[in-house]
């Protein structure tokens, strides 16, 4: 836990956080809104205070309420992982500006996340399926995403035995989805 | 050209009437998609230029490393560019974890990068002990960096068998897999499964080292290093192994670092950056061991690293072996897992590079995210920045020296 | 007419077959003798008129089936022997020592099915193996075995090797073309590029030896290393020996050369569509050109039949079984069982629980063992063709070893690295071996 880590970004993002500098065991967290992304990224970058020169992941989350981006950094200046969620995009339309050109390693993460959760980032110049088919017209891992009904909407539907709905299962619009409890 | 929504039936047809298949033109059997490129970067591939074709390394190939499909587009013999396609292998397992208890997910983390499953585990518990706020016995903790680095040597040596193989030579793979059988045999006496181990816990690990493990791993300890000496001398002082890697596949620093390359990959390169230094866990600082690092980034170097990190880690097990404490090999976690509600990073050193889990908790026994970071993923995006000017030859000799396992990078 | 189909409905299918063969083969023997009656002087007398007409048939003929079990024993040598140097066992259970797996192996691709890949080049899909396994077999004709044992004594044999070698890359084209794949082209065109560019210095680096001989005919480059072991040739061209050993590892497609059937990158090269028999005509192709290429070796430098030292002592044995007379009857009555009945003993004495069934045929088939041993002795010591043929067969075979040696050991080469091999290092060395020889010649007057 890295108080001085803390000190230095509140001082520097301290206007551009959507939320309070948490630390528990050797992560920091802060809270930027999606706009923000590509100028805190390039700022932790490029500042020789803070030399975040890695990118260890990129991931979506989806919160139930809202869509999240997680970026993880790391860098040699300091013991602890940071983590720099893009918070508040909106789960009908979620959009991010990509930061492919900073880390061009972010253009498969970012693909996974569209993938996966239907995110478009802004500047990727390959925004793609990359795990499900091309033709596939759902996010997996949405919360919202129930594979029978997802099934039998697929072009895919009822070629294999393990994609017939035994029991129909039709959800209703309102159903409830898991939504985050966050600490 | 045929939609997608006419697969199924074209196929039902051909199954009844094989001459159905020859109205199919020659333009189907093309590896393109057959709708329009949707983003800039499929226009730019899919567009042939002057005496150039596409080449379709498909799934089922003699040599990829797992289910892969690679699109070449070649000009003769060179390529001049090159498009994975993933998904082969894919099972959904973060989707699966959502709805998995805790206990369970262990199992089901192993096949992703099946060749060393053990370090999949490490950093899934890791997160979750980070979450429950859990204290690790140091029994449990040596005998957790004694099984890992055992399984890293084996890793390293399919490596080694593997990357010769796809360059031509037939002996080394097998030379290579007498290590791989016994120190695969060894963590079967121990965790009781030869290669999806299911071994580590919340708090430890599932048993205790027994006689068995013990006796064998004295003698392979014995034997390791001339055996592992005379593997890397059948490939290190052969001329055509070296000038086909020499120079193939080159990584700089910058380019290194902007692909987001971890692992032997990244040390490769010249930057010294190892998980188990950089940002240390278990009982890493208590060890002493060095991280090999080469400057030339080309496939040779990512060889002859691995084969330095593999004498590495003999001292590690070396000093685990010496340093192993007693106690208890599993904390007192209850039995229904329900930890805080918050978020846990946790990354491993694994054998193909940093290894990590990003797990969100709810409250309840089931995670609410589990997010799988895998080093091969970001590896295989940068076979597309490696391979032009390169000839098709070079393409398996490339990915093959990144060592990527389709396991992990499909999830 | 309704009592016979009533009767022919009633047989079953071998009493169908015979009763409609039977009459056929009547008819034909009857023809055939007729044909015999009233052609048969002429065409005798045509045959003993071209007796080397004849002979040349028969060695062609002879050739032609004899590549085939040569096939068959190089491919069980590599599998065992590559499996040695993996440290595993290889084929162990289909015969003795899994010796008969390459039997199996040719039945199999006998009986697979045989296909066509739509969009491809029929005729010349189906002629291609053909061409590539003419052009392995057409060379076997003039590889001298034994003094008297050839199928042609051409006095341009060895022109004729060459060229005929060449005929195996216009099959190889062939297939990589008329398969309508991709790979195959590559393989195809990659076979051609390499086996082009290798055929120059294996020309070159044996015209040195050939001014050395003063001829082409395999034959008498042969004769002229009788003598001792010192007049091979590879003393006195010893890079030519070199260069050729490398170029005709290229050119028989073998590792560290074998990028056309490379499987680690395109599959199977071109034979990726092959499959049955065709595939067969390939795999076959393949080890008789190994056979080639080491026979050619042993022919031209290591002294073809010659053996590399005498016997010390002579030994002649001049058996006359005519003089026994009616010992000789008795003996092949009697001395047969007693072999048998001989060596089933130790067996049925020392192991309690064998059958007496068994122990005898173990008997049996160990007395025949030594009976044609001893045959091959005498034929050995008294006929210099058997000793010519042995030697021949021991080098070649030693060659064919250091082949498989090869292939077990070492990875392979890329194709620019080939080519760059070939024209940056091996043609020159061909050259300055051309030189060197004919400015020793000049310089020695010969």
């Amino acid at each position: 836990m890295d108080r001085a880590l803390r000190r230095r970004l509140e001082a520097r993002f301290g206007d551009r956080l959507t939320g309070p500098v948490r630390q528990r065991h050797d992560e920091t967290e802060i809270r930027v809104g999606p706009g923000d992304v590509p100028d805190t990224l390039r700022t932790l970058h490029d500042d020789p205070s803070f030399r975040f020169e890695f990118l260890a992941d990129l991931c979506g989350v989806d919160t139930g309420l809202v869509m999240q981006v997680v970026y993880h950094l790391w860098s040699e200046t300091t013991t602890d992982w940071l983590r720099v969620i893009a918070d508040g995009l909106s789960r009908d339309d979620p959009r991010v500006p990509s930061i492919t050109s900073l880390w061009k390693g972010a253009e498969w993460m970012e693909r996974e996340a569209y993938d996966m959760f239907g995110i478009t980032f802004e500047g990727n110049r390959d925004l793609r399926r990359i795990y499900m088919p091309p033709d596939y017209t759902s996010f997996p891992l949405r919360k919202d995403f129930f594979l029978a009904d997802d099934a039998a909407r697929s072009p895919g539907a009822g070629v294999r035995h393990q994609e017939q709905t035994h029991t129909p299962r039709n959800a209703p619009p309102g159903r409830a989805i898991r939504v985050a409890k966050e600490a | 050209m045929t939609t997608s929504h006419e697969g199924p039936r074209l196929r039902q047809q051909s199954q009844d009437d094989p001459r159905v298949m020859l109205d199919i033109d020659a333009g189907a059997f093309e590896p393109v998609p057959p709708y329009p490129p949707r983003t800039e970067r499929e226009a730019e591939f899919y567009t042939l230029g002057d005496g150039e074709m596409f080449l379709n390394m498909g799934p089922q190939h003699p040599s990829t490393h797992g289910v892969l499909r690679i699109v070449l587009k070649l000009n003769g013999e060179q390529v001049v560019d090159l498009d994975p396609v993933l998904g082969y292998l894919h099972r959904g397992v973060e989707k699966i974890s959502e709805n998995s208890d805790y206990h369970h997910i262990v199992n089901q983390l192993d096949p992703l990068e099946y060749v060393s499953a053990l370090f999949n585990e490490w950093a899934y518990v890791m997160a979750g002990e980070k979450l429950l706020d859990l204290q690790v016995p140091r029994r449990a903790e040596y005998i957790r960096v004694l099984s890992s680095e055992l399984l890293r040597i084996s890793s390293h040596c399919l490596f080694m068998g593997w990357f010769a193989l796809d360059l031509g030579g037939l002996t080394p793979v097998l030379w290579s897999f007498i290590e791989r059988d016994e120190i695969v045999e060894m963590l079967g006496a121990l965790t009781g499964a030869r290669m999806l181990f299911n071994y580590f816990r919340f708090g430890g690990v599932n048993g205790d080292l027994n006689h068995e493990f013990m006796s064998r791993l004295g003698s392979w300890m014995s034997r390791a290093a001339s055996h592992v000496e005379a593997n890397t001398r059948l490939l290190n002082e052969n001329e055509i192994f070296v000038r086909r890697s020499r120079g193939l596949g080159v990584v700089d620093r910058e380019t290194a670092l902007r692909m987001c390359m971890t692992g032997p990959n990244l040390r490769a390169t010249g930057v010294p950056f190892d998980v188990r230094r950089a940002h240390p866990y278990s009982v890493y600082p208590e060890l002493d061991f060095d991280i090999p690092t080469r400057s030339e980034g080309d496939s040779l170097a990512r060889y002859l690293l691995r084969v330095d990190e593999i004498k590495q880690s003999l001292r590690i097990i070396d000093q685990c072996l010496h340093q192993m404490p007693d106690g208890p090999v599993m904390a007192k976690i209850p039995r229904k897992i329900t930890p805080r509600p918050g978020r846990a990073y946790a990354a491993v050193e694994s054998p193909r590079g940093q290894y990590a889990i990003y797990m969100m908790s709810d409250g309840t026994d089931q995670p609410f995210r589990l997010r799988i970071h895998d080093p091969s993923f970001l590896h295989l995006q940068s076979v597309g920045l490696l391979m032009p000017g390169n000839l098709v030859a070079d393409t398996m000799a490339v990915m093959a020296s990144l060592d990527p396992v389709m396991g992990g990078v499909d999830k | 007419m309704t009592t016979v189909s009533r009767a022919w409905s009633r047989l079953t299918l071998p009493g169908k077959l015979i009763f409609t063969l039977i009459p056929l083969l009547a008819a034909l023997t009857v023809g055939l003798l007729v044909a015999l009656l009233l052609i048969g002087p002429f065409v005798w007398t045509f045959l003993t008129d071209n007796l080397p007409l004849v002979r040349f048939v028969i060695a062609a003929t002879a050739v032609l089936l004899m590549s085939i079990p040569t096939a068959f024993i190089i491919i069980y040598m590599e599998m065992k022997i590559i499996a040695q140097m993996n440290l595993r066992i290889g084929p162990d259970r289909v015969g003795p020592y899994g010796s008969l797996l390459s039997v199996v192996h040719g039945l199999k691709v006998l009986v697979k099915e045989d296909f066509t890949p739509t969009g491809a080049d029929t005729p010349v899909f189906t002629l291609a193996p053909v061409v590539v396994y003419l052009g392995a077999v057409m060379s076997l004709m003039v590889i001298p075995f034994a003094p008297g044992l050839f199928g042609q004594d051409f006095n341009i044999g060895l022109l004729y090797f060459f060229a005929v070698g060449g005929l195996s890359v216009v099959g190889l084209m062939m297939a990589g073309w008329s398969s309508y794949n991709k790979y195959s082209l590559l393989g195809g065109l990659r076979s051609a590029a390499q086996v082009i560019s290798y055929e120059i210095p294996l020309t070159l680096s044996v015209v040195g030896l050939l001014m050395l001989a003063g001829t082409m005919s395999l034959n008498t480059i042969v004769l002229n290393q009788s003598g001792s072991i010192l007049d091979w040739y590879i003393f006195r061209q010893p890079l030519g020996f070199l260069i050729f050993f490398i170029a005709a590892t290229a050119e028989a497609n073998r590792t560290p050369f074998d990028l056309t059937e490379a499987d680690s990158e395109i599959v199977a090269g071109f034979a990726t569509e092959y499959s049955g028999m065709r595939f067969g005509f390939f795999f076959f192709a393949e080890y008789v050109g190994v056979f080639i290429v080491s026979a050619m070796t042993v022919t031209l430098f290591l002294g073809g039949w010659n053996a590399p030292f005498d016997w010390p002592w002579p030994i002649t044995v001049n058996p006359d079984p005519g003089s026994l007379g009616i010992l000789l009857l008795i003996l092949i009555g009697v001395v047969p069982v007693l072999s048998t009945l001989a060596f089933a003993a130790p067996f049925w004495l020392l192991r309690s629980n064998m059958p007496g069934w068994q122990a005898l045929i173990i008997g049996f088939v160990i007395s025949n063992l030594v009976a044609v041993a001893a045959v091959l002795g005498w034929a050995f010591i008294s006929f210099d063709w058997v000793v010519g043929l042995l030697w021949f067969m021991l080098k070649t075979y030693a060659f064919v070893f250091t082949f498989v040696w090869m292939r077990g050991t070492l990875p392979r080469v890329r194709i620019d690295q080939l080519m760059g091999f070939a024209w940056k290092w091996l043609l020159p060395a061909a050259l300055l071996n051309l030189f060197v020889t004919a400015g020793a010649l000049i310089v020695l007057n010969r």
